[in-house]
């Protein structure tokens, strides 16, 4: 056994090295200033997206965005919020997007760097709270991102609480963002952490999830390590009111929770139909 | 891009000028606002500096406008210098006695090439909208 524990090892020291460094400087505000007619067609047009509570974020200054996470590999809110985040702010406001490992590794998605992701990690995160930068963390990653459709309005950041010591040592406040329609763009199934388990990429590669879900253009598709056309789902994102992390971890950890929670009720009270909205 | 409504209303130049140079009015009778703060102090003219955000489609678009003419009870026109590359402007005419024709006027280009176009005439319908609704709102404001 120590022998496939090696190669585990291996295999994983051979995809960390493979994370690059964050560079803050490779996010480019012409690059975005660019991209934001085509990401504000896709809203608008596709997407029917709506996105409310923008001025509850602090004017300037660094500021740690916690969101719920949808969508698979394809989150098509993350592309909502960022899009609203640069229009509202302007892209000449610092702003950067915590992603896994494998997303800001895959040479195919490079392009997201020049948006603002980085490798989401303590340091990443502290490095660009300190250059006065407001950052966006999906504390549930991949493991919420691939919950199953029927629990698409419920907060599971499977009890990762980093997100606030982060926040409490970089002295930033907490802002909430909470997002509906994503999980709705294809029907997913299940998070298949058995499987993540059996293939050992949640050794290797760092995901805790392999899912299992029906979506255009595949099928049945499994790992969605490909993406998928995601159904055009209606958005609506809605920022909440700022936290500042002044309790201990688990009480700002409820805090956090209740507020995307309630957040999220309240826009799922909204919609009338899955997808339609 | 340029999108243009007109109206007559029942005052006269001076009295919707009174409105039309007053910052916090703005907020009053511009449709679709999300955000509006001035951001240099003293007297509005020329150099004054608006953040200025319309909710157009899912997003507010906007950014930072600064005012390049300020022609008491004539004209008022701006640039943007941050956000979407626009420039708009407020004139006003005689239209008969105590009446005047005030025509808002927004020319925007968006960056992005041919997505950048498309956009702008996806965005057109709104835009054209907003001014419209905003020049009832005016209306209302100076006639009472």
């Amino acid at each position: 056994m120590a022998g496939v524990a090696d190669i585990i090892e291996w295999a994983r020291q051979q995809v960390i090295a493979r994370v690059p460094a964050a560079d803050l400087d490779q996010r480019d505000p012409d690059y975005i200033r660019d991209q934001l007619p085509g990401t504000w067609l896709l809203a608008v047009l596709y997407f029917r997206a709506d996105v409310r509570g923008l001025d509850r974020i602090p004017a300037d200054g660094p500021v740690l965005l916690v969101g719920n996470h949808s969508g698979g590999n394809v989150p098509a809110d993350t592309f909502v919020f960022t899009l609203a985040f640069c229009s509202y702010f302007g892209v000449e406001r610092p702003f950067y997007q915590l992603a896994h490992n494998l997303v800001v590794a895959y040479p195919a998605l490079r392009w997201l760097r020049k948006f603002g992701a980085v490798a989401a990690n303590p340091d990443n995160a502290r490095l660009a709270l300190e250059a006065g930068a407001a950052v966006l963390v999906y504390p549930g990653g991949d493991y919420e991102v691939c919950r199953p459709s029927w629990q698409r309005h419920v907060i599971d950041f499977g009890g990762r609480k980093g997100f606030v010591r982060l926040a409490r040592e970089a002295g930033v406040p907490i802002v909430p963002v909470a997002s509906v329609g994503g999980q709705e763009t294809a029907l997913f199934l299940g998070r298949g952490q058995w499987l993540a388990r059996l293939l050992m990429v949640d050794r290797v590669l760092r995901l805790k999830s392999v899912p299992i879900s029906l979506a255009l253009p595949w099928g049945l598709n499994i790992g969605d390590l490909l993406g998928h056309i995601p159904l055009p789902a209606k958005i609506v994102i809605e920022v909440q009111d700022p936290i500042e992390v002044d309790g201990d971890d688990q009480a700002v950890y409820d805090e956090v929770v209740a507020s995307l929670q309630a957040g999220v009720g309240r826009l799922a009270g909204e919609r009338r139909f899955p997808v339609i909205g | 891009m340029r999108v243009e409504r007109r109206l007559v209303v029942n005052a006269d130049r001076n009295a919707v000028w009174k409105v039309l140079s007053d910052p916090a009015c703005y907020p009053s009778f511009l449709a679709y606002l999300e955000r509006w703060e001035t951001i240099t102090e003293g007297p509005p003219g020329v150099g004054s500096r608006y953040t200025v955000l319309w909710k157009i489609g899912p997003v507010p678009v906007g950014g930072i406008a600064e005012v390049v003419e300020f022609d008491k009870a004539r004209d008022l026109a701006w640039i943007n210098i941050t956000g979407v590359t626009q420039r708009g402007r407020v004139r006003l005419r005689d239209a008969g006695p105590g009446r005047t024709l005030v025509t808002l006027r927004l020319s925007y280009h968006s960056d992005g090439g041919v997505l950048g176009l498309i956009a702008d005439r996806v965005a057109a319908r709104q835009v054209g909208r907003s001014l419209a609704e905003s020049l009832k709102n005016l209306r209302s404001l100076v006639e009472f």
